[in-house]
């Protein structure tokens, strides 16, 4: 089998996996450029090969080809989210005519890829496939006073406001509202100048014209607004699942533990234990990961999907908080000797198999 | 540090969601929990709290964790109803009253209220504890059941530390106060804690909490030479701002050395007073903690819980 990917040269995520495919002892992989796909250069791809696409992530022009910019963004600047999507979609479409020209197969369908990085999308598809979902509001706010009177007109005063192209917490607010007018806004983002960035460390705005600076700011590019599942907690810190699903199958797990609503690891959050885990969650351990298979199932053209699974405080109840088409980079991680990697590279090794058994 | 799972026990017994762990929990063995599962001022609760003392075995259940009873941050617990039914539980001996994650709400967020009605109706408490001090208050009681007492949260109101000062608690080994921060309402002041520290209404207390305060440097000052000292055997100042300060007025104050325990975790002492409390305490035998210390500038320590 021949194994193309659409990477950024140079960035990990291409690099494990090219090294993956190698220990199984296919030829390395050739590699496109996501550069290249973005700049309109001519796409070659071997005859019949198998296109893994990875994440554009990480490179700041093509973050700029992405959102058709003229200059790339300040280093962690969050800007330009519908724009970046349109880029995603534009890119993806080339990708799927040189597989068409080429006579390639694509290892991710490209519609469910952009499902997946539209959340609305992606929370309405989870919905109408029974998959439990916080509730949501059904549309995207344009702007604080309209958020605030949504979330009055709902009666909630708990939510996650997400962005709804943004990855890896992004944007993110966890936002809650209490009596007197209190407000407290958790979040990565930082406000300077007028401008929004990411930082790495979950700060506090309890001024609400901060808040509404910053919401005003993310609105024109889509919001996702969630009711506030409070998650389970375990040792202190409250936590959640990273659930990358193999061939529509639960493969590798990681338990995020944080002290802050946001439980990424960049923000602080730590590899928890998963035996803890399993010993408090009990029998909803085993209906999560059946949630898994069954968000896996939404996404049937896609070799890998990442799932963000949160189980209630109590551990009561769980529920998807969403689905990542490139959640898969969990280095390290090894179950039964291989890493996500090696595990998505054995199951089109067996499918391959299975498809010349056939 | 902020609290973000829920105990596993309470009162020396294992904790039991009510009802969902009825089919494998000993009935008279956990500390049921009970709680709003929506979070959302339904009546859940209520109802919830209504079937558990309408059970025929409620009479052998001993402690009780009451957790959101509804939308904990904008809605106080009803207290009323509380009183009305606890007493039902003719055996109650522990009560923990809001036991929330910052997860479910954040702890300066908890709305609390009036709890005198719940001490006056369960006069055979002996364990009670409280999160969350937004609206809370207490008027002075006698109340001669009650051994253990615990108020935990960011920022406690000087009018509640003075009405636990002015309780008349006989039977109390353990008091532990949050004071937490003025940002969030915690505006007691040593002076508040006076009658704590005389100890004349606390004949029996060993245990001596004043934790996550933002003011733990004079606190230990004021402890230096407190009379309740002489009878503890624990003394807890931890998750507060205890710096260098605190600390050397500990050591040139009144002998520490009759402590089983002095638990100074998170703390901004620096290594040279680490150093002797280490060396003076731990000669006597005293078990330390000193864990979790930080080496931050005045203007960049915090207390460990506070939002």
């Amino acid at each position: 089998m021949r194994l193309t990917i659409v990477g950024n040269p140079g960035h990990r995520r291409v690099g494990l996996f090219a090294a993956a495919a190698v220990r199984a002892g296919l030829p390395e992989p050739d590699l496109l450029a996501w550069r290249d796909v973005l700049s309109g250069a001519p796409l070659r791809l071997a005859p019949g090969t198998a296109v893994r696409i990875e994440s554009p992530g990480e490179d700041a022009e093509v973050d700029r080809l992405l959102r058709g910019a003229a200059s790339p963004a300040a280093h962690g600047e969050i800007v330009g989210g519908r724009a970046w999507y349109a880029g995603l979609a534009r890119g993806l479409a080339r990708i799927a005519d040189a597989a068409r020209d080429h006579d390639a197969r694509l290892l991710a369908d490209p519609a469910e890829i952009l499902t997946m990085f539209d959340k609305a999308a992606c929370h309405a598809r989870l919905l109408a496939a029974g998959i439990p979902v916080p509730p949501a509001l059904p549309g995207s706010p344009s702007g604080w006073a309209q958020l605030r009177s949504w979330l009055d007109e709902n009666g909630w005063r708990r939510v996650f406001v997400k962005p709804c192209h943004g990855s890896s917490a992004s944007g993110v607010i966890a936002l809650q509202l209490g009596s007197g007018g209190r407000i407290l806004a958790t979040t990565s983002v930082e406000l300077s100048g007028g401008r929004l960035f990411n930082s790495l460390r979950v700060r506090h705005y309890r001024d609400e014209r901060d808040v509404a600076a910053i919401v005003d700011r993310l609105a024109p590019d889509g919001l996702q607004v969630q009711r506030w599942l409070p998650k389970a907690g375990l040792d202190g810190r409250v936590v959640d699942l990273r659930v990358v699903t193999v061939g529509g199958e639960p493969s590798h797990v990681v338990v995020r533990g944080s002290r802050s609503p946001m439980t990424n690891l960049h923000l602080g959050g730590v590899r928890g234990d998963l035996c803890a885990l399993r010993a408090a969650a009990g029998r909803h351990y085993a209906e999560g990961l059946a949630t898994c298979r069954a968000v896996a199932a939404c996404f049937p053209g896609s070799l890998h999907t990442g799932v963000d699974l949160m189980f209630a405080a109590g551990w009561r109840s769980h529920a998807v908080a969403e689905v990542n088409a490139f959640g898969d980079l969990l280095p390290g991680l090894l179950v039964d000797g291989r890493d996500t990697y090696d595990a998505e590279v054995a199951a089109l090794l067996a499918g391959e198999r299975a498809g010349a058994a056939a | 540090m902020t609290i973000g799972s829920h105990i596993t026990t309470f009162a020396g017994l294992p904790v039991a969601e009510y009802p969902a762990d009825l089919g494998k929990a000993s009935r008279a063995g956990s500390a049921w929990r009970l709680e709003d599962p929506d979070y959302d001022n339904t009546g859940q609760f209520l109802e919830r709290l209504e079937a558990l003392a309408a059970e025929d075995w409620a009479n052998q259940v001993t402690a009780l964790v009451i957790g959101n009873w509804g939308g904990a941050y904008d809605s106080a617990p009803p207290i009323g109803q509380l009183a009305a039914t606890l007493p039902r539980f003719t055996r109650l001996r522990a009560l923990f009253l809001g036991e929330i994650t910052f997860d479910e709400c954040e702890i300066s967020w908890i709305q609390q209220a009036d709890i005198t009605p719940l001490l006056e109706a369960l006069p055979k408490l002996e364990v009670l504890t409280v999160r969350g001090a937004t609206d809370l208050s207490l008027k002075p009681v006698r109340h001669t059941g009650l051994r253990e007492f615990t108020i935990e949260s960011g920022g406690l109101p000087a009018d509640v530390v003075r009405a636990v000062a002015e309780c008349d608690l006989p039977a109390l080994t353990h008091l532990e106060l949050w004071l937490g921060t003025d940002n969030y309402g915690g505006d007691a002041d040593v002076d508040d804690l006076a009658p704590i520290l005389a100890g004349t209404r606390l004949p029996a207390l060993t245990s001596l909490a004043l934790r996550d305060a933002e003011i733990a440097d004079l606190v230990a000052v004021a402890l230096a030479g407190a009379p309740v000292v002489a009878r503890l055997r624990k003394l807890d100042l931890s998750l507060g701002m205890l710096s260098d300060t605190g600390a050397a007025a500990l050591l040139a104050g009144q002998p520490l050395t009759h402590l089983d325990k002095l638990d100074l975790h998170h703390h901004f002492i620096g290594a040279a007073v680490l150093e002797r409390l280490t060396a003076e305490l731990g000669e006597a035998g005293v078990i330390l903690d000193v864990s979790e210390g930080s080496d931050a500038d005045r203007d960049d320590r915090y207390i460990a819980v506070s939002e």
